[in-house]
């Protein structure tokens, strides 16, 4: 008894020494991570116990927890989110255009990176990634107004042009007041704006591949293309595999801005997403027990999806971000 | 940011004690014994070359005349203008609006007086307003009763707000090229066949009267707000005897969506746009867009329908400035009062005589003080200092009224008239003068062409009985979002083909009344049945 209490002093002796060495050495680093913790705790994580509003009673002014519960067992919210077409509209048109964005504008990135990777002339290199990051720091504001004066059904430029060629004043592309071309239209300005941003964390990666990956395969006779396929594709696998989880994760968020800015009086149909029907119920109607209820269910849908595709590639051999 | 903002809120509330103590007693000889302080709303419009809105020559006026007859210190706080109901309900929500606000959105108080944020007025101190009467002479001259208990509750009582007046209900005119008709040899249009003949005289002139430009010729524009800016044209549609009852159940939309028979205007219109008339683009163009306006700047378009004043608003930068200097002296937008409905009426549906609503949120600690500054703010000598200015500055006397005179100085006025702080009055209220005044208020614009304007906009007028029957709950649940519906429908039943412009309209007016507008129907007749016992049609 008497050995074994001196034995574990004696262990709690050298953890304790262990540790002051220890934040001796590392204390400073543990002080710069105080900040962001205190961040995350007040704007993160404290914040979250403000869900339960979206099982409780709309009223802005009181504390969810002093409030009565919703209707229908707390879940009155969602009840009626799902009753209501305006969202299910909002639900599928999000999930229509996130999917569109993912499969159009996802790889888009990836093949850039490889042209760009492909150029040698270094100059010519820089000036084209520069002018390809340029669109990524205009407002989907300024974007929408230049998309209207290319693409107005009737005085846009691009229209103008349209009809000098075919001959006819009365021809016009619907760009924007057409469903389909205005979905159209929204996924390639959308690829317009990110796909040069998105090409920095992929030229990055690239960087990592060894050259000698690249003087073996030249030397085992492999021309360019088998080079990106064999070489440089499998290095950037990890990346892109990452950056794929995180967009799934994404499915169901929605831009702001984008749709809104693009959307106009005809296209309603196609352009009314999820963070409108918050903005248009929470922020201009007061009803927000029912736009938190929206928000979680669309927070738990991400939550799902990441997990699912993390799993997924793990199954598929890769390493997942969790 | 909700979420943050929810934060900040609760620990507001935790710290602030929000019980409040007003009483005509604290005033001796009409005065605070201690200086009061509180805060006022002021729209910000963030206009080019404009002076501080909570800081100018306007607002020192209105501290020291607090101060001295009140001994009330008061402290403005801007709100962006054209963000003003998500600004408010911002401020609302985090707990820090003024003790004074205004706002042009009825709901955006309704709500908040659901969720105890509002500051019952019949409830003052333990006092109901009219106990305060004797305080208030100026507010109850200028207002009356009606606007001061507009919105009281028949039920509860509850006053949650008091409406401002509304001086000069003109609402909305056709303007028309007169250069143009009198080039092409045509009359000002007085009926509405005669309007369309002009339109299609404009579209097979263009080259006559646009050149080179003839591709850009719009005979008449509008913008994707069609129920505003066709509202003469729809309104000449609704029988003469539809019944105000009728009127006021279907009378949610402030456009006159469900006015009866409503679509056939809306089908004149949809004729029109196919024949080439109506501006192609219209629907794309979102509502901060300066195209349409740049257009009829330019001189490509022949006629549109707008607010009543328009093309004339604007000193320098009207349209109608803009015009004469880029096509000719002779060119101008004139009034025309062209639509008549079966009875043979000009008839034009105006608002009733309320304007913005004034309220005090839960956070006001000096509702007495906030009292007397609606009363000070609603002296006919501060209304007269705040609209004119100053003389030889702002303004000169001239037979019978004021000339206001364009000044970029210390003076220079942020809004017309400097309507933003004169909360409790819209439009010139200087008594006899205010004819003259109105008309000569416009720099660079004919006074000829404002009185036809302004007399045009109020032929035939007819203002629709409003019923108080209290809160009109589905309007709060759906209010904000059938606007998105309605404009929805009419941009897309105005652009369909004319054999799909029932489907589309039908198809729309579905989705309206099912997102909600049939309740708000069903609702408002209830209302009417159980307080005026009318039954609807």
């Amino acid at each position: 008894m008497s050995k074994n209490t001196i034995v574990s002093q004696g262990r709690v002796g050298t953890q304790s020494a262990n540790f002051k060495s220890y934040m001796r050495r590392y204390g400073t680093l543990y002080l710069l991570l105080i900040l962001p913790v205190i961040f995350f705790l007040v704007f993160r994580y404290i914040p979250m116990a403000w869900i339960l509003g979206a099982f409780k009673e709309n009223n802005i002014f009181k504390a969810p927890w002093e409030l009565a519960w919703a209707k229908n067992n707390g879940f009155e919210w969602f009840v009626k989110a799902f009753n209501d077409r305006t969202f299910i509209n909002a639900l599928r048109n999000t999930i229509t255009l996130n999917l569109l964005d993912l499969v159009c504008g996802f790889p888009a990135p990836i093949l850039l990176a490889l042209m760009l990777n492909e150029l040698t002339f270094k100059r010519f290199k820089k000036i084209t990634q520069t002018v390809l990051y340029m669109p990524h720091f205009l407002s989907w504001i300024i974007i929408s107004g230049l998309a209207l004066r290319l693409l107005a059904s009737n005085d846009g430029l691009i229209n103008i042009l349209y009809k000098r060629i075919v001959g006819n004043a009365d021809a016009s592309i619907p760009f924007m007041s057409n469903n389909n071309w205005w979905v159209g239209t929204y996924v390639v300005l959308g690829i317009w704006k990110e796909a040069g941003w998105g090409t920095i964390i992929y030229l990055a990666a690239l960087t990592s591949i060894s050259p000698e990956l690249y003087e073996a395969a030249a030397v085992d006779g492999a021309g360019r293309f088998k080079r990106i396929w064999h070489v440089t594709l499998p290095g950037l696998r990890p990346t892109i595999i990452t950056l794929l989880i995180m967009n799934l994760g994404r499915i169901l968020g929605s831009e702001f801005d984008r749709p809104l800015a693009l959307s106009n009086k005809l296209v309603t149909d196609v352009s009314q997403v999820i963070s409108i029907y918050v903005y248009q119920n929470g922020l201009k109607a007061n009803k927000f027990a029912l736009t938190t209820a929206v928000g979680l269910f669309q927070s738990v849908v991400g939550v799902l999806f990441l997990i699912a595709a993390n799993q997924l590639a793990k199954r598929f051999g890769e390493r997942g971000i969790m | 940011m909700k979420k943050l903002l929810t934060l900040v809120l609760a620990l507001a509330m935790l710290l602030s004690v929000c019980a409040f103590s007003a009483s005509a007693e604290e005033l001796v000889d009409g005065k605070f014994a201690e200086t009061k302080h509180i805060t006022v709303e002021i729209y910000n419009r963030n206009n080019d070359g404009g002076t501080d809105p909570t800081n100018n020559v306007y607002t020192d006026y209105i501290k020291a005349g607090m101060l001295e007859k009140y001994n009330v210190e008061v402290e403005f706080v801007s709100i962006g203008r054209w963000t003003e109901v998500d600004d408010m309900n911002t401020a609302l929500a985090a707990g820090d609006a003024p003790d004074v606000c205004v706002t042009y959105s009825y709901p955006t108080i309704q709500s908040y007086a659901d969720m105890g944020g509002i500051i019952n007025l019949n409830d003052i101190g333990g006092k109901p307003l009219e106990e305060y009467k004797d305080l208030l002479p100026n507010l109850w001259n200028l207002l009356g009763d009606t606007n001061i208990f507009w919105d009281q509750d028949p039920d509860t009582g509850n006053l949650w707000a008091v409406e401002a007046t509304l001086a000069d209900n003109a609402r909305i005119n056709t303007f028309i090229r007169k250069d143009w008709l009198d080039k092409l040899g045509l009359e000002l249009p007085t009926t509405e066949e005669e309007f369309y003949n002009c339109l299609v005289a404009f579209r097979d002139n263009a080259e006559t009267l646009l050149g080179a430009d003839a591709d850009k010729m719009v005979p008449y524009s509008t913008s994707y707000d069609i129920g505003w800016r066709n509202d003469l044209l729809f309104m000449s549609y609704v029988p003469e005897d539809a019944k105000d009852e009728d009127l006021y159940i279907n009378g949610f939309d402030d456009r006159h969506l469900l006015y009866p028979n409503y679509k056939e205007g809306v089908r004149v219109l949809n004729k029109w746009y196919n024949e080439g008339l109506v501006w192609k683009d219209f629907a794309e163009y979102a509502s901060d867009s300066s195209h349409e306006d740049d257009m009829m700047k330019a001189g490509f378009v022949g006629a549109f329908q707008h607010n009543w004043d328009y093309p004339y608003r604007g000193g320098e930068d009207s349209i109608q400035a803009n015009l004469q200097r880029n096509v000719g002296e002779d060119a101008c937008y004139i009034a025309v009062d062209t639509f008549v409905n079966e009875a043979g009426v000009h008839r034009k549906f105006l608002a009733p005589g309320i304007d913005r609503k004034v309220f005090f949120p839960m956070t006001n600690e000096e509702p007495l003080a906030s009292l007397l500054y609606l009363d000070f703010i609603s002296d006919p000598e501060t209304i007269a200092f705040l609209q004119l200015g100053k003389e030889g500055e702002t303004y000169n006397v001239v037979d019978g009224g004021y000339e206001k005179v364009a000044t970029t100085g210390d003076y220079l006025q942020n809004s017309l008239n400097n309507i933003d702080y004169t909360i409790t009055v819209n439009g010139l209220y200087l008594g006899d003068a205010t004819a003259v005044t109105t008309a000569r208020g416009y720099e660079k614009v004919d006074p000829e062409l404002i009185m036809t304007a302004n007399a045009a906009a109020k032929a035939d007028g007819r203002i629709v009985e409003t019923y108080h029957v209290g809160a009109i709950t589905a309007e709060q649940e759906y209010g904000t979002r059938l606007p998105e519906f309605r404009d929805s429908l009419l941009n897309k039943a105005v652009t369909a083909s004319v054999e799909e412009f029932d489907a589309a309209y039908d198809q729309g007016m579905d989705d309206y009344l099912a997102n909600g507008g049939q309740e708000i129907i069903d609702e408002r007749a209830a209302k009417m049945e159980q307080y005026y016992g009318y039954t609807a049609e």
